[in-house]
């Protein structure tokens, strides 16, 4: 087992439970020793903390990263937003000049920036230290003929000289792993768009949102995958609006990757926590007729 | 185009550069390959990357740092940072500005309450009962208090107990750390009453 110190964040913890079972019940299966991490805080979120004061946010994301550094492990996150503030935390202190400055908060604190962890997003460290062939060994139920839209979001991706995860005009990183459950990715037109809402514009988020169902809806996709919880609430959420005010309603459920994988790997239906998503990915119940033969 | 000529204001440009990445839009040729990529730009009206960073070339600030600053249509999605040549990073340069903004008091009624609730629990979202029963149902740990007195010393909430300098600061400071120890005491007390119940 190899093992790492697990970043959950804010959203996760709180909002959707589910998605940390499905974290916490498929990295074993795969290799992967979670070790939480005593005392983290907030990342701090790399959109609302981060406009407030940038040297504050990146102290704050130093000491998340020093908790790390004190056990010796490497960090795993689970939402893009924490993967963009501590690896462009990462990247900043590189900057003698910005270390020392954070570094003489955190003397404060007793607490000193050292750069001996790395980060790495959950998918990332699944591809990387995993391999898709191990997860497709560990899966019990291969989701075959399950169309899946694939949502990249933007932070795992991008700024991509700090994110080093994959080519951002061209990733393959998820379609791979969706394979790797037996299902079938389906790329639609307007794949790279973005989820909105860390914009404040009253209509930009609702148009773009209706702009990128349709285009998952045109492609027939069953489901839209995708890796980070803030991009999730939108579309459970901010298909809920586009339904309403654009009188759209494009029934796209959206499905966060590890409680696909989890499902997979043999977790019943109704153990995924999905009952609370407002567009339910019901089309999964029929992989449940191999494990209760009538 | 108006005959009024522009007036370069010098201490925003000044105090822009002060910022994490803020001086970054001087390397702007306004070659306008921010644009065609910026969701904000395609599914809005009045949001464009290229005119704001001609607007910080220009230094004006004034127009950029209103109470309904159309800085906070950007979707932070790093699309401009990637087309870049010059590696200007326009999304950066407009966080930069929003700093500024936070530095007068200024924000967007939902970002100002999701800072507040950093600031006072040390996650955007905070733990509750409702939380922890969700949790349970899943095995899930509980939630840990995260050390507020070390998140408030390096945000600069308690700078004033070490010391500090800058005297109308000073005092700015020592009003955020007394509310912060007012805070921590309450939480004390509860914690005695709670203690003291069971």
């Amino acid at each position: 087992m190899s093992r790492y110190a697990f970043f959950p964040g804010c959203l996760i913890p709180t909002r959707y439970p589910p998605m940390e079972f499905a974290i916490r019940y498929t990295l074993p299966r795969l290799g992967i020793e979670v070790v939480d991490l005593e005392g983290a805080s907030c990342c701090p979120d790399p959109i609302y903390f981060k406009s407030k004061d940038k040297i504050a946010w990146l102290s704050v994301a130093a000491r998340n990263l020093c908790l790390a550094e004190q056990q010796g492990l490497d960090i795993f996150t689970n939402c893009s937003g924490c993967t963009a503030t501590l690896s462009e935390a990462w990247h900043h202190l590189q900057d003698p000049e910005v270390r020392e400055q954070v570094n003489t908060r955190l003397h404060k604190i007793g607490m000193e920036y050292k750069g001996t962890s790395r980060i790495r997003h959950i998918a990332t460290l699944v591809r990387d230290e995993v391999g898709y062939e191990a997860v497709r060994e560990s899966v019990t139920r291969p989701l075959e003929g399950l169309k899946v839209a694939i949502h990249y979001g933007c932070h795992l991706l991008k700024p991509s000289h700090i994110m080093q995860v994959d080519d951002p005009n061209n990733p393959t990183i998820l379609e791979r792993l969706v394979e790797s459950l037996g299902a079938e990715p389906v790329r639609h037109k307007n794949w790279y768009l973005c989820c909105g809402k860390a914009c404040q514009s009253d209509d930009i988020p609702g148009n773009m949102m209706r702009d990128l169902l349709r285009a998952v809806h045109e492609e027939e996709a069953e489901l839209l995958c995708l890796i980070c919880p803030t991009c999730f609430g939108q579309f459970d959420h901010g298909q809920y609006k586009v339904a309403k005010d654009f009188d759209e309603d494009f029934h796209m459920p959206p499905i966060y990757y590890f409680q696909l994988l989890a499902h997979a790997q043999g977790v019943p239906y109704d153990q995924l926590g999905l009952e609370r998503q407002r567009f339910k990915p019901e089309c999964l119940q029929r992989f449940e007729v191999e494990s209760h033969p009538a | 185009m108006s005959e009024e000529p522009v007036r370069v204001d010098f201490a925003f440009r000044r105090e822009l550069a002060e910022k994490l990445e803020g001086n970054l839009a001087s390397f702007c040729y306004q070659c306008g390959a921010c644009v065609g990529d910026c969701p904000a730009t395609t599914y809005g009206s009045d949001f464009n990357p290229r005119k704001i960073m001609l607007k910080v070339l220009y230094g004006l600030g004034a127009d950029l740092l209103t109470e309904d600053s159309i800085l906070w249509h950007c979707t932070n999605c790093y699309n401009c940072a990637e087309r870049c040549p010059q590696e200007v990073k326009p999304v950066e340069v407009i966080i930069a500005m929003k700093n500024m903004l936070a530095d007068r008091g200024i924000y967007p009624t939902p970002v100002e309450r999701i800072i507040g609730t950093f600031e006072e629990t040390g996650r955007t979202v905070p733990p509750s009962p409702a939380v922890d029963k969700r949790r349970d149902e899943f095995d899930l740990p509980p939630i840990e208090p995260v050390p507020m007195d070390e998140i408030h010393v390096l945000i600069g909430l308690e700078e004033a107990e070490e010391g500090s300098s800058g005297e109308g600061e000073e005092e700015a400071v020592e009003t955020a750390a007394e509310t912060a120890e007012e805070g921590a005491g309450e939480k004390e007390r509860a914690t005695e009453e709670e203690e003291a119940a069971s």
